[in-house]
């Protein structure tokens, strides 16, 4: 739409006078900013938010609006229901610097985002490397539980705590212990 | 259109493009809203293949510095009253949207569109049942009026 729109500018200014080009001109800039008006105030919306159901307002139109009823918070356009914490504000581009401050209007939500996830270590506790070599020690049948527990099949286990606390001493002395444990099971099933 | 208030500036902007392309069947008179622009009066004519086909009618805005958060103080007022379930003798309209409903996203334009749709879809001339008793009772505020809206068929 909006490129077929700037066409049709381009070939009438190509083709005609220069008086007419101007004022079509003039009119799609009037266009694009009734866009950007505040459904509330109707001036281009300053310090914008959107709503879920995709509403633009200034977030001191949008409050005052959630301030005047409470009870009933509802989208000024589409009645969908709204609240302070699910609107998203619009970051343009140096649009901070010019915004007067206003007191009385709490500070527009900010807006939410989440990190991606970490890569996902290969295969968890599997290597006698940095994240440690766990060994423990359970009772069940025999073979397979003393193979699953030492190949640590199934689910992946926390890291190992960082090098020089308290926890990581204990996880080394209890890794130690266990070990020796095993190997003195192993030994015993052996001669008996 | 610096030191206006907000209310003040909204009003403007809505006043500017009704006088330049006002919807069919509404036409206002610029300087009668610019001496105030806190009190508009509004013809509206009937629209054609309805009832009331032909008639004319006024509608009175009074609008508080807290528009558009508050909604508009709308009544028919003049010589002509529409007759019809919802508009009371003395002008005041039973519309939900001038109390309950009413959003900021409505405007002078929206509400008279609204008012001439609910004229259009009337099926019978007729005033409220409670008119008489209602119009010795009532406030002379229609927005006073606890109302009670029960009939979205007209």
């Amino acid at each position: 739409m909006a490129s077929s729109a700037t066409e049709t500018t381009k070939e009438s200014s190509t083709s005609g006078s220069g008086s007419g080009d101007n004022s079509e001109t003039k009119d799609e800039e009037k266009k694009d900013d009734s866009m950007f008006e505040c459904n509330i105030c109707l001036d281009t919306a300053r310090d914008a938010v959107v709503s879920m159901c995709g509403h633009l307002f200034c977030w001191p139109c949008l409050h005052q609006w959630l301030e005047t009823r409470p009870n009933r918070q509802v989208c000024p356009v589409c009645k969908a229901a709204i609240s302070k914490e699910k609107v998203v504000p619009l970051y343009g581009r140096g649009s901070t610097k010019q915004e007067d401050p206003r007191e009385k209007v709490p500070p527009r939500p900010a807006g939410q985002r989440t990190e991606p996830d970490p890569a996902t270590a290969g295969f968890p506790g599997f290597g006698f490397g940095e994240n440690g070599f766990h060994m423990s020690f359970g009772i069940g049948a025999f073979p397979f539980g003393f193979f699953t527990s030492t190949l640590n099949f199934g689910e992946p286990r926390p890291g190992a705590a960082p090098r020089g606390t308290q926890q990581h001493l204990e996880e080394q002395f209890l890794s130690k212990v266990f070990l020796w444990l095993a190997v003195l099971f192993i030994f015993w099933l052996l001669m008996a | 259109m610096a030191g206006m208030s907000p209310s003040e500036r909204r009003l403007q902007k809505e006043l500017m493009s009704l006088v330049k392309e006002p919807p069919p069947g509404v036409s206002v008179d610029p300087d009668i809203a610019e001496r105030n622009l806190l009190h508009w009066i509004i013809d509206i004519r009937g629209a054609a293949g309805t009832l009331y086909e032909g008639e004319r009618f006024q509608l009175q805005f009074k609008f508080s510095n807290k528009y558009p958060f508050d909604s508009p103080e709308v009544t028919f007022v003049g010589q002509n009253i529409p007759v019809h379930p919802h508009v009371y003798s003395n002008g005041h309209i039973c519309l939900s949207i001038l109390t309950d409903d009413w959003s900021p996203a409505l405007s002078v334009q929206s509400v008279c569109l609204s008012i001439m749709s609910m004229l259009s879809s009337c099926k019978e001339k007729q005033r409220p049942p409670d008119n008489a008793f209602y119009v010795k009772t009532c406030n002379k505020n229609p927005k006073k009026t606890k109302w009670w809206y029960h009939d979205d068929s007209v």
